[in-house]
């Protein structure tokens, strides 16, 4: 996954700005845990306000390095979301696959960056808590044939979100669709490595939007340069 | 920590009132203490007075400056859309998203204090800046163009932009055809400002004459080169009104903040719409250190002492938020537009028409022509330039201010790719920003001609208000409105600090001073507030 090795030709490397959304306790900070650090808490405490990560994303043809902003499921006042969403290039809905509720929610943020995110924003949806559903519960490729799709039939089956409805939701959205554990590791990866592939190229670093642009990352001015030029005299006069 | 559903009968150590970049840094300055922080804005945008918005918000801004006088520092707004807009080939405006129009522009100089914070803090791992190029003035002056011709002067039929030389390159390379006696006063006066504070018996007795006097008698410059050196001030007054001493810090502040981060430019902006940016990412660090934010709720009436608990040693306020909500504090900060109080009390000081433009082509001519030696296009991030239009130079009388054009490249995320952004003002009528931004757009060489899409003009007032008795008491921070300044203003970072000061105490360290929160790939789980 996130494999920081050394290679011998450096990759163009271009920083992403993602923001994680959804419901409180769906598990956005065990995501980001799990694709950070590879680790994972069982008793995970909310987040307050929000946290801030970067972790780097090795592609074939370059590296992204993602900077994670993970936002608090139970900030009630709104408020801070709109900062995250903000020229970010990529946004991870993310629902509990054992609680309908949280998908509901994970609609309505959606919207919400449809209507004010960047107009080019690549959006994941994410069922997380894969490992709480039963393995027959969980095949991307149930037709919904099987035995008769009883629900219950399964015991160790907590699922509430059928994976053909969000799937289906997703589509007609244009998201990027996954089934996550963060608890098992499960296809956790693939949701970033999908999310850096999905952002075109013309989109790293250009002017936000629908516009997009060629800008590297060197072309910034680079503040750290500060305390060397400072030794030096400022004019050439 | 418990989640809040209500904001009512809580209880807090500091409440901030506004998101103004003054406020934001206080947040950002806070965001590593103890301290339990609740952050109101009564607007229900991020940035105050300045704010960055979209077309559609900048809509609803301009009707809520219209409708109702809560917005008491902004005055007379409108937008006029061009009516060509909607014709079939020609230039379009883009989405409403794809602006980030920002309420009030302003440079951030190499040498300021500020950029310091801003590494130190860390935060600026989140911002990026470009540079502002080349400064032009333009000039209808036919002896000033034969004494001081750049190579890359745009003529015109009554006038041309001239490039500001800042360094002895600029000088020594430009057009041979300069009189030689011209180019020797303007080293020398360059010379002088590099450390002119160690000169004061050459300009102290002119410190409070204008300095057109000053470079007259103690330079022998030309009068026609004159408004080389006061467009470095940015002034918003008349040559007649813009003292020496005044003008003096303000033209070395800009030598000697050129070269400092890169060849071939002295100040930086952040993208994405400058301050506001800055502002979300000071608040958004105090949203990780734990602080809630809430928009669309101000401060609605003023704050009393609240009853002394037992126990408790720390006075507490008693605040009234909008909605309703009874909160306790210790200390609460706003600046003053934040705090309750009558607008009838306020007495404005000063005065900015400002203009913003969305233009329909790049200027890419007058942002990335003739960049200092050693700097092209990819080796310096250029976000834009300035153009100054001197005193009198649009209509002919000497006691005109001077517009200043602020103009941004597609290249600061502001507009959608290939178009650009001026940011017009001055302390004049609104009229001359729009003959200032005709007059620029007739200098560009560009086919086709570009073409303003879409203007908002407002009026923005400086000012202080009456002391208020029943605002002022113990643990109430006032601070000051936002400058008018086109360069950010060191003293907010004074105020911020000895706001900091107040609210920490002993305890309180290194002003802005923090430790990365995490770096990549780190082990440990460095991901909880
Ligand atoms: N079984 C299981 N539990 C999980 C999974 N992911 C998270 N959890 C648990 O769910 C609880 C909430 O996880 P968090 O990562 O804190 O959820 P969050 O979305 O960040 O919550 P807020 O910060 O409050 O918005 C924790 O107790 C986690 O251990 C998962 O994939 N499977
Ligand atoms: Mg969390």
């Amino acid at each position: 996954m996130a494999d920081a090795g050394a290679s011998p030709a450096p990759k163009p490397s271009s920083s992403v700005k993602l923001v994680l959304l959804g419901e409180a306790a769906v598990g956005k900070s065990s995501l980001v845990m799990r694709f950070v650090n590879n680790d994972f808490q069982e008793n995970k405490e909310p987040t307050i306000g929000a946290a801030f990560l970067t972790q780097k994303c090795n592609l074939p043809t370059r590296t992204i390095k993602f900077e994670i902003w993970d936002t608090a499921g139970q900030e009630r006042f709104a408020s801070l979301a709109p900062m995250y969403y903000r020229n970010a290039q990529a946004a991870l809905v993310v629902y509990d696959i054992t609680k309908s509720t949280s998908l509901t929610k994970a609609q309505h943020w959606v919207a919400e960056l449809q209507r004010q995110a960047s107009p080019g924003i690549v959006i994941a949806l994410v069922g997380n808590k894969l490992d709480l559903a039963s393995p027959s519960s969980s095949s991307a490729d149930d037709a919904d044939g099987g035995d008769g799709g009883d629900e219950e039939a399964d015991e160790g089956d907590a699922r509430k979100v059928p994976t053909k409805t969000a799937k289906a939701y997703a589509e007609e959205e244009g998201l990027l669709f996954f089934e996550t554990s963060a608890k098992t590791g499960e296809r956790v990866a693939e949701v970033f490595t999908a999310i850096a592939n999905a952002i075109p190229e013309t989109q790293l670093k250009g002017p936000r939007g629908a516009a997009g642009g060629q800008r590297q990352e060197e072309s910034r001015v680079n503040l750290g340069a500060a305390k060397d030029a400072s030794a030096k005299e400022g004019c050439a006069c | 920590m418990e989640p809040l559903e209500t904001l009512n009968e809580t209880e807090w150590d500091v409440v901030i009132a506004g998101t103004g970049i003054q406020q934001s840094l206080l947040a950002l300055a806070l965001s590593r203490s103890e301290k339990r922080i609740l952050h109101v804005d009564k607007n229900d945008y991020y940035g105050g007075a300045e704010a960055a918005l979209s077309l559609q918000e900048a809509e609803s801004w301009v009707q809520s400056v219209q409708k109702d006088n809560s917005t008491v520092l902004f005055t007379d707004a409108k937008i006029e859309q061009a009516p060509n807009v909607d014709e079939e080939d020609g230039p379009k405006l883009g989405f409403s998203r794809a602006y980030s129009l920002a309420l009030a522009p302003q440079l951030i100089y190499t040498e300021s204090k500020l950029l310091g914070h801003l590494v130190s803090s860390k935060v600026y791992r989140q911002l990026e800046f470009l540079a502002m190029g080349n400064w032009w003035v333009y000039t209808t002056d036919t002896s000033t163009t034969n004494s001081l011709q750049s190579t890359s002067e745009q003529e015109h039929k009554n006038g041309k932009l001239v490039k500001v030389p800042t360094t002895r390159e600029d000088v020594v390379f430009s057009d041979k055809s300069v009189d030689l006696r011209s180019k020797r006063a303007v080293m020398k006066v360059l010379r002088f400002l590099m450390d002119y504070e160690q000169q004061t018996e050459l300009w102290e007795p002119y410190s409070m004459q204008p300095l057109p006097t000053f470079l007259t008698e103690k330079f022998k410059l030309p009068t026609s080169l004159h408004n080389l050196f006061l467009a470095l001030t940015l002034s918003p007054d008349t040559p007649a009104n813009t003292t020496t001493a005044y003008a003096l810090s303000r033209i070395a502040r800009h030598l000697r903040s050129t070269g400092r981060l890169g060849a071939g430019f002295s100040s930086v902006i952040p993208k994405w719409g400058g301050l506001s940016e800055l502002a979300q990412v000071s608040c958004r660090a105090g949203a990780v250190g734990g602080a809630v934010y809430v928009l669309g709720k101000g401060i609605a009436g003023s704050p009393t002492p609240a009853p002394t608990k037992e126990n408790v040693s720390t006075p507490l306020n008693a605040i009234q938020l909008d909605g309703g909500d009874a909160v306790n504090t210790a200390w609460i900060v706003g600046s003053e537009a934040d705090l309750p109080r009558s607008p009838t009390n306020l007495s404005p000081t000063r005065t900015c028409s400002r203009s913003i433009s969305i233009i329909s082509g790049p200027l890419t001519s007058l942002i990335h022509e003739a960049l200092a030696e050693g700097a092209t296009p990819s080796t310096t991030p250029i976000g834009g330039t300035v153009i100054v239009f001197p005193s009198g130079s649009l209509n002919g009388f000497a006691d005109t201010p001077p517009v200043y054009l602020i103009v941004h490249s597609d290249a600061m995320g502001e507009c959608p790719r290939g178009q650009s952004v001026i940011y017009a003002s001055t302390s004049g009528k609104q009229e001359i920003n729009a003959l200032a931004v005709d007059c620029l757009l007739r200098q560009v060489a560009a086919e086709p001609v570009p073409k303003v899409l879409w203007t908002m003009q407002y009026e923005q007032h400086a000012g202080s208000w009456q002391e208020d008795e029943a605002v002022e008491h113990e643990g109430v921070i006032t601070m000051k409105p936002s400058s008018l300044d086109l360069v950010f203003d060191e003293n907010i970072l004074s105020e911020v600090e000895s706001a900091w000061k107040k609210v920490l105490g002993d305890d309180a360290g290194t002003f802005l001073t923090f430790e990365d929160r995490n770096s990549v790939g780190d082990d440990d789980d460095g991901d909880e507030a």
